[in-house]
């Protein structure tokens, strides 16, 4: 838990108009750290998350990817990266996956995954798809691999996500509530692979509802409100009752995991 | 830019809008009317009419208006059937054969939009017209049609606004609304793209009104899908 | 007098032969149109897309005036329009007298600007129609501007223009008939040729309308053969989940 900080983000501020979403939030991720996000929807979470690759482009606020800045400029009084060619090197580094999947409807399930790294990364074909069906196969769909998307239930689907993200080999992974638009039958599949990872020792930033993954598979939840980190520390600080008012009303709401 | 010329070029061709628009309005209307037989005549569930109505779709659809448009005016008239009848003082009529081919034209196109409109119409909707013993031309005025026109309209009113650029196409069987005037003041002066750009302004003109006045009966059609009308309540929004 | 038969023949007097060269150039010109249109198209979707106010409202300016414009006034503009610019120009090189844009150009460029105002509608729609969390996937992933645009917007786009492009391809079909103005022997001309030399005006019109109705339903197959390859990963999934 004390390895070299893959992830380090300072004084984080985003507004969306005169609408100050986040309030200034700073975070760092060590190597193998799997950091929980919680917090009420509109508390900022996803969009610190969408910070971090830039998706959203912080109003201010300093990001190290694996101790390397990325360099902002002002431009018209507002934040813009310096180099359009370092965020996409960036973005190649962090494994993204999302609420909604987002898997590319025209290409199989195999042509996802080998995408990146064969046309980002530039790597061999046969090699990628070498990966890509080793990876499939860990994430238990590689009977799967030349359907399309939409053939695939959504637990499959997200699994599949999972495995576009880690073919680019990427130095952490950002969890953007990942089993949020599944149904809850097909939560747990998506779970036990985020877990497996975990248990490799993947730096994993997660935003999610499921108080059983922030309780057992996390090592540090940290909790968000209003666009700041009301309160944080481990599992079980945070839920042996050690957590802010706010934090204990919070997982009050949502029943005890 | 030749202010003079601009303004005499816009007179004479707005002396032409009448006649565009007579073209329109009757071709639109006896279109319409044509469809509406088209399109019971396609879902009679009588096979020889519908079989003619998928005919007739698929022809006037199929096929460039203008060789529509030219086998009524000149391909009529060779027959001694047509030109010794009643028929044939209409028929040699230019304006005639033109109105008479936009209307069969867009009678074809119009069938399939209502067609679409009709198809659109929620079956228990129907089921529950008849529960309450509509049947008949009935169950079509109260409540197919309504449905039906509402659903269709937007399409519609593409087609309406094809219709309009479809008149041009009578100057070349020598009916003189604005293209045909615009062609003839573009071959007398050769300043092609001044006269265009008046002509085309008032095409323009003439669809922004079209499309106003429809989008007007779309809303006043559509009171079921606004949000319902709030009580008088203070809260600003 | 000769019977109608000789008269569609390919015979000494026949028209037939004709009326096939000129069915070929009508098609020739659709698809120099659909090229043209293309290109013009994706251009103007590009502007409407850009968000950008200026780029956006030169688009709007073209779809509006190109869609709202009858075609036949169009293709007088380019027909006499692009023929004073290339006396002009000849002129300006020392030629005399009037010199006429080839027809078969002006006939293309007049029916492709169409079809480009059409076009865009389709591409701008296309466009929107991709989920955006699939675009945000491919930033996520590092892709650059271009190959997002190579390897995830243009598959998607075309997948989905297919149909639109099919009723854009009927469209300019049935306009090609209006560029008979420029006296191009396309189809119509060819069949209005045809009609009045031998009087025969019933005759060679309905075949003509016949010949074009050859061309829309075989052209209509083609699309749709087109759209259900491109549908599979969508069909597919429809069997899949049955």
């Amino acid at each position: 838990m004390s390895g070299p900080s893959r992830l380090s983000v300072r004084n984080i501020r985003k507004s969306f108009g005169t609408h100050e979403v986040l309030k200034g939030i700073s975070l760092d991720a060590k190597d193998g750290d799997v950091i929980s996000l919680l917090g009420a929807s509109g508390s900022g979470k996803s969009t610190f998350l969408r910070c971090i690759n830039l998706l959203e482009i912080a109003t201010e606020g300093e990001i190290f990817v694996d101790g390397e800045e990325i360099r902002m400029v002002k431009k018209g009084g507002r934040n813009q990266p310096a180099s359009q060619k370092q965020v996409d090197h960036i973005r190649s580094e962090l494994g993204m996956v999302f609420q909604s999947f987002n898997l590319w409807s025209h290409m199989t399930i195999l042509q996802n995954v080998i995408e990146g790294p064969v046309h980002v990364l530039k790597r061999p074909r046969a090699e990628c798809i070498a990966e890509a069906e080793a990876l499939l196969e860990k994430v238990g769909i590689v009977d799967k691999r030349h359907a399309y998307p939409a053939h695939l239930s959504g637990g499959q689907q997200q699994r599949a996500a999972i495995a576009r993200a880690l073919a680019m080999k990427p130095k952490a992974m950002l969890f953007d509530e990942p089993t949020s638009a599944l149904d809850p039958e097909l939560v747990g599949e998506v779970l036990r692979v985020m877990r497996a990872l975990a248990e490799e020792g993947m730096t994993m930033l997660v935003v999610t509802h499921e108080m059983s993954f922030a309780r057992n598979v996390s090592n540090r939840v940290v909790f968000m409100r209003e666009g700041v980190v009301d309160s944080s520390g481990t599992p079980e600080e945070m839920f042996g009752g050690g957590g802010s008012p706010a934090f204990r009303q919070f997982i009050g709401h949502l029943g005890p995991a | 830019m030749d202010i003079a010329f601009l303004s005499q070029t816009m007179l004479t061709l707005i002396k032409a809008v009448p006649t565009t628009l007579i073209l329109f309005a009757l071709s639109v209307f006896f279109g319409g009317l044509l469809a509406l037989l088209i399109v019971w005549m396609r879902v009679s569930g009588n096979r020889l009419l519908a079989g003619f109505a998928r005919g007739y779709i698929f022809v006037f659809r199929g096929s460039p208006l203008l060789i529509q448009m030219f086998l009524v005016f000149y391909g009529l008239g060779q027959f001694g059937v047509i030109r010794y009848s009643f028929l044939w003082p209409f028929l040699r009529e230019p304006m005639v054969c033109a109105v008479l081919s936009l209307a069969l034209c867009t009678a074809g196109y119009s069938a399939e939009i209502f067609r679409a409109g009709l198809r659109a119409v929620p079956t228990r909707e129907i089921e529950a017209a008849r529960a309450i013993g509509m049947s008949g031309f009935l169950l079509v005025r109260r409540i197919l049609a309504p449905i039906a026109f509402r659903h269709a309209l937007p399409a519609y009113s593409t087609e309406i606004v094809l219709m309009m650029k479809s008149t041009a196409l009578a100057s070349l069987v020598t009916v003189w609304e604005v293209t045909g005037v615009a062609q003839r003041l573009i071959s007398q002066t050769y300043r092609t793209m001044e006269v265009f750009l008046c002509a085309a302004l008032i095409y323009l003109a003439l669809n922004f009104i079209i499309l106003q006045a429809l989008s007007l009966l779309e809303y006043a059609l559509s009171k079921h899908r606004r949000a319902p009308p709030t009580s008088p309540s203070p809260i600003p929004r | 007098m000769m019977t109608s038969l000789q008269l569609l023949g390919f015979g000494s007097g026949g028209w037939g032969a004709l009326l096939l060269l000129g069915a070929l150039i009508t098609l020739a010109v659709t698809a120099s149109a659909l090229a043209i249109g293309a290109v013009l198209g994706a251009l103007v979707a590009a502007m409407k897309l850009s968000g950008r106010p200026l780029r956006a409202a030169v688009g709007h300016v073209y779809t509006t005036v190109f869609r709202g414009v009858p075609e036949l006034l169009i293709i007088y503009l380019i027909y006499f329009g692009g023929s004073s610019a290339v006396t002009a120009l000849g002129h300006a090189l020392g030629f005399e007298g009037f010199l006429g844009l080839p027809s078969f150009l002006a006939g293309a460029l007049a029916v492709g600007i169409i079809s480009g105002a059409y076009q865009a509608e389709v591409y701008r729609g296309a466009y929107l129609a991709i989920p955006p969390g699939e675009l945000e996937a491919a930033l996520a992933i590092g892709m650059s501007r271009r190959l997002r645009l190579r390897r995830i917007v243009l598959p998607q786009v075309i997948r989905f223009a297919i149909p639109g492009l099919g009723n854009v391809w009927q469209l300019s079909l049935k306009d090609s008939a209006l560029v008979s103005v420029t006296g191009l022997a396309e189809l119509m001309r060819t069949s209005q040729v045809a009609a009045g030399s031998t009087r025969q005006y019933f005759l060679f019109y309905i075949v003509g309308g016949c010949l074009y109705l050859i061309l829309t339903s075989l052209s209509d197959r083609v699309f749709k053969g087109a759209e259900r390859q491109a549908d599979r990963s969508q069909s597919a999934a429809m069997i899949g989940r049955g």
